[in-house]
């Protein structure tokens, strides 16, 4: 990846294009705003990964192959909004499709060009964005796949440290699961709801107004919370900040 | 969902009603995570020991036959006596032979988790040996005929009022002898001395195995192992057969690690380390020219009950692990459930792979669901064990074995199909977002249905876009949509 | 029995067919070596008695057997021990100790565990009312805190394990940095004795509302003279 490049594919992830389409558009603009040209293949669906997650794993390797074809048409490095679907591609491809005598190849070459969006912006592209005007309190809960799959652990941080000019600092128990696992959400739904509420105490404790996050899944399970608490914490993903999307 | 697998969620809910189980718990676990991180950022080297600890491990499990031969030898030539048991009955039953014939009325026990497994103690008692427990917190679980929660903490869920409360009703102990805890123990340790005294045979398990000098390393903090294992005349060792090391050298790296992963301590108070049983003189007497104390015989029990038919698969894997439960302490289930919950002698992400692997899938299938995935157990490992890609293994092998909720079963095949043709994807995706936001209210869904429902009790859904991303972008490249928001 | 270990064994063998086992290697050493910073003995000495300390053991200094008998002396009756049981003179590393304790008026309890069962529960009984337990070693380790004992005639295991205060005599020689780099060197360590034991500090447990407490089966005070 030594030429910089100038253009990049983006994969939305299904619940970003389904339940967080402005993520989709902040992620383009931040991207934009850097001088890249973003391609979205519109046949782009899902990664695989709750069936994977589930043990399904023809279902997920079905899913997988499409999404392979959807992103090999382009040469261009693939940028994702979510650490979890990242890690998906980058670290469980290959092995879930070793076996494939034409898959499995074209997953080890998407994987080798496949980033999470932060750490697209700074481990590729070396951005340190400029401090936006004061907003509201902003603290980052580290979201698990990203973190310990791929090894998310300071770019997320470097990119908000800068953007808040210091402002953002960590939750207290950042890097302790939210509870959201995928379907460990509804199929272990109480010790889901033990974990999100942890979560949010430690949110509540840390008094800050806004929770950021490289993954919808996990703004989801914690918005949800949130708001059925009445709360009046709200919940951003990293490129809305990066985008400066307004606070409502 | 079977009877089992029904029983666990069960025993879930019961634990996240405990109040104070979980404050006990996040106390408990905090502290001992908190113990680990410290510890290890002293070593020197922690990630390099941690690589070399896997190397040891992985390369003995790969050779395990060549190992349990060489041990058995060396220990058979340094005096030991070595039975070998296919099966946790046949291990029982082995043990309850040597009491047997040197007509053992009564066994002092240091803390022994495949003791447990195989149900070492019923067997005995059953054959009319009267078996005390000797660590502390196992002492007060005996006494209180209950359960440990906890591999390292084993009354973590007891007050100092429930555990004086037991020394007064079974032991007849005073108000002074049960004032505080200091008192407490000095109590326990005056009624355990004798114990260890008067048994006639101690049982312990094994940390570690050494195979070249067939040496057995037991380690404690209370000095509870040395005793079972010096006082009595009998010693008797359960090791479950993948608890080895080749050298001394190996057992040393594994040992600068243990204690730090599953306490914070550099070391544990005692590391013991036997070679055989007490080593006669040449000469008439007791002992002239011959040790003055120890064991008259050890014997040693090699336990498969599952073992090798685990290592044959592909949960391979977990049979590095040395059992020093920093996996439990930073599990984030583990923490809000506790021991109990999981129903085996084996709790946490560990026993979420070592009970399905060792007692089978049907019943064990669903302590494998009991993750979110999250990777803070592996991040922890002193062998590095990744054991969330094994708790996937055992999900795919519950797929395959159709133990999977029927719903489930249902859905994962049918949103593949769907998620494979990106135009009946979107179609159907706006069709199902539609009628969602007819459920919903200023965005959010209060109650989902059908399996889904579990989210709601905790938690508020986001309502679905009207479009979704891909649509908007579509139509915004193409000058007819919405601008983005 | 035979046909079992058999069975296991075979059990075993086909198992390894089939088991995946990553990291796996047919290696049997590693490239890891003990980190050595080659630290003064003094420094080593000074981390040992740091560790010691963090462990509720206390560190002596002594430089003949007059001295550390003043120490032990001064332990025994700071706890109130009136004998002692203690590894033969020989094995101490302090030659006449002994005898400079005996003429300080604390007698030394001897003892020989019988093999007759009921005479072993009897004996060892019987020394309960011994106060303290007086041992060598075999080496000290600095980045623990620990203390190695090796079993063997004239070395009992009891001395270090029954009475609730224990003294053991360490030369400074016998400072080694950690358990690793003292294994390295001594490869037949643990066929020395039928117990080799590491000992650090008193006996503790935290089982009771996670709150510390000392001395539940082990000594509750450990007593640790170093000499040169």
């Amino acid at each position: 990846m030594t030429p910089r490049p100038t253009r990049v594919q983006l994969f939305a992830t299904c619940l970003v294009d389904r339940f967080f389409p402005g993520v989709g558009h902040a992620t383009v603009a931040v991207l934009e705003r850097h001088g890249l040209q973003v391609d979205v293949p519109p046949d782009q669906t899902c990664c695989g990964q709750p069936a994977f997650n589930a043990g399904f794993v023809e279902d997920a390797a079905a899913m997988a192959r499409h999404t392979i074809d959807v992103l090999s048409q382009s040469a261009a490095p693939v940028v994702v909004p979510s650490g979890s679907c990242a890690d998906m591609i980058v670290t469980h491809y290959p092995a879930l499709l070793a076996d494939d005598p034409v898959y499995g190849e074209r997953a080890r070459a998407l994987a080798a060009r496949t980033f999470e969006l932060s750490q697209f912006l700074v481990d590729v592209l070396d951005v340190i964005p400029a401090s936006a005007p004061a907003g509201p309190s902003l603290a980052y809960h580290a979201s698990c796949h990203g973190l310990r799959g791929l090894g998310l652990r300071e770019q997320p941080r470097r990119l908000l440290r800068a953007v808040t000019g210091g402002r953002c600092t960590d939750l207290p128990d950042a890097e302790t699961c939210c509870g959201f696992g995928g379907l460990f959400a509804v199929k272990m739904g109480p010790v889901s709801g033990a974990m999100l509420q942890s979560k949010i105490e430690a949110i509540e404790a840390s008094g800050t107004e806004v929770v950021v996050a490289t993954d919808v899944s996990c703004l989801m399970h914690i918005g949800g919370g949130l708001h059925r608490r009445g709360s009046g914490v709200c919940t951003r993903h990293i490129a809305e900040i990066l985008a400066g999307a307004p606070h409502e | 969902m079977n009877d089992a697998s029904l029983a666990f969620h069960r025993r879930i809910d019961e634990a996240l009603a405990d109040g104070a189980l979980r404050r006990a718990l996040a106390l408990t676990t905090g502290r001992l995570a908190g113990g680990r991180a410290t510890a290890m950022a002293a070593l020197p080297d922690a990630e390099a020991l941690r690589t070399e600890a896997r190397r040891i491990r992985a390369h003995t499990i790969a050779h395990l036959d060549r190992y349990l031969d060489q041990f058995t030898r060396a220990a058979q030539a340094r005096g030991c006596q070595v039975h070998w048991a296919e099966t946790a009955s046949d291990a029982t039953r082995i043990v309850t032979g040597i009491a047997r014939e040197n007509a053992i009325a009564l066994a002092v026990k240091s803390k022994s988790m495949v003791t447990e497994e195989i149900e070492l103690n019923a067997a005995l008692e059953q054959a009319g040996v009267r078996v005390v427990e000797t660590d502390l917190g196992e002492f007060v679980v005996q006494l209180a005929a209950d359960r440990p929660s906890h591999i390292i903490a084993p009354i973590v869920h007891l007050s100092r009022g429930d555990v004086a409360r037991l020394f007064q009703d079974k032991l007849g102990a005073r108000e002074d002898e049960v004032a505080d805890i200091p008192a407490m123990t000095a109590f326990a340790r005056r009624i355990l001395r004798s114990q260890f005294i008067d048994a006639g045979m101690g049982i312990s398990g094994v940390n570690l195995a050494v195979a070249d000098t067939g040496s057995l390393c037991i380690v404690t903090n209370e000095g509870n192992g040395r005793l079972t294992t010096s006082l009595p005349r009998l010693h008797v060792a359960i090791l479950g057969l993948e608890r080895i090391v080749p050298t001394a050298a190996d057992l040393a790296v594994v040992l600068t690690l243990l204690a730090r992963s599953a306490t914070g301590q550099a070391v544990p108070v005692y590391t013991n380390v036997v070679t055989g049983p007490r080593r006669r003189g040449a000469g008439p007497g007791a002992s002239p020219g011959g040790e003055p104390d120890g064991p008259d015989e050890l014997h040693i029990v090699i336990v498969d009950n599952g073992r090798s038919r685990l290592l044959g698969g592909e949960l391979a894997e977990i049979l590095y692990c040395v059992r020093c439960g920093a996996c439990l302490n930073v599990c984030p289930v583990y923490r809000h459930i506790g021991g109990h919950a999981y129903g085996s002698v084996y709790p946490g992400p560990v026993g979420s792979v070592v009970t399905p692997g060792l007692m089978g899938l049907d019943d064990w299938s669903e302590l494998a669901q009991a993750s979110s995935l999250c990777g803070a157990c592996r991040d922890v490992c002193p062998v590095r064990i990744d054991l969330p890609h094994l708790l996937l293994k055992l999900r795919e092998q519950a797929a395959r074995r159709e133990l999977a909720p029927l719903w489930l079963r249902l859905a994962m095949p049918f949103f593949a199909a769907i998620a494979t043709r990106p135009a009946l994807y979107q179609f159907l995706g706006s069709v199902a977002a539609r009628i969602a936001r007819t459920a919903s209210d200023e965005g959010w869904i209060r109650r989902l249905p059908g399996p889904f429902a579990a989210w709601s009790a905790s938690r508020d859904f986001p309502a679905p876009a009207p479009r979704s991303f891909v649509q908007q972008h579509r139509a915004n490249k193409a000058g007819t949509g919405a601008p983005p928001s | 029995m035979n046909a079992a270990r058999d069975r296991i064994l075979a059990s075993v063998r086909d198992g390894l067919l089939r088991a995946v086992l990553p990291d796996a290697t047919d290696d049997r050493a590693g490239r890891w070596a003990p980190p050595d910073p080659a630290l003064p003995r003094d420094t080593l000495i000074e981390h040992f008695g740091r560790a010691l300390a963090s462990l509720a053991g206390h560190l002596h200094r002594a430089a003949s057997a007059s001295a550390a008998a003043d120490i032990i002396a001064g332990v025994a009756a700071s706890q109130g021990a009136t004998s002692y049981l203690s590894w033969d003179d020989e094995h101490l590393g302090c030659p006449g100790l002994l005898s400079v304790l005996e003429s300080r008026g604390l007698p030394r309890v001897t003892y020989d565990v019988p093999g007759d069962p009921v005479e072993r529960a009897r004996g060892t009984h019987e020394l309960g009312g011994v106060g303290l337990g007086l041992t060598g070693a075999h080496a000290a380790l600095a980045d623990c805190g620990a203390i190695v004992l090796v079993s063997g005639p004239g070395r009992g295991r009891l001395a270090s394990l029954l009475p609730p205060v224990h003294v053991a005599i360490v030369s400074e020689r016998r400072m080694w940095p950690s358990l690793t780099a003292l294994v390295r060197a001594e490869a037949d360590l643990l066929d020395a004795g039928s117990n080799v034991v590491l000992v650090a500090g008193p006996s503790r447990t935290a089982d009771i509302e996670m709150t510390l407490t000392h001395g539940v089966h082990g000594p509750k005070h450990v007593h640790v003279i170093l000499m040169p």
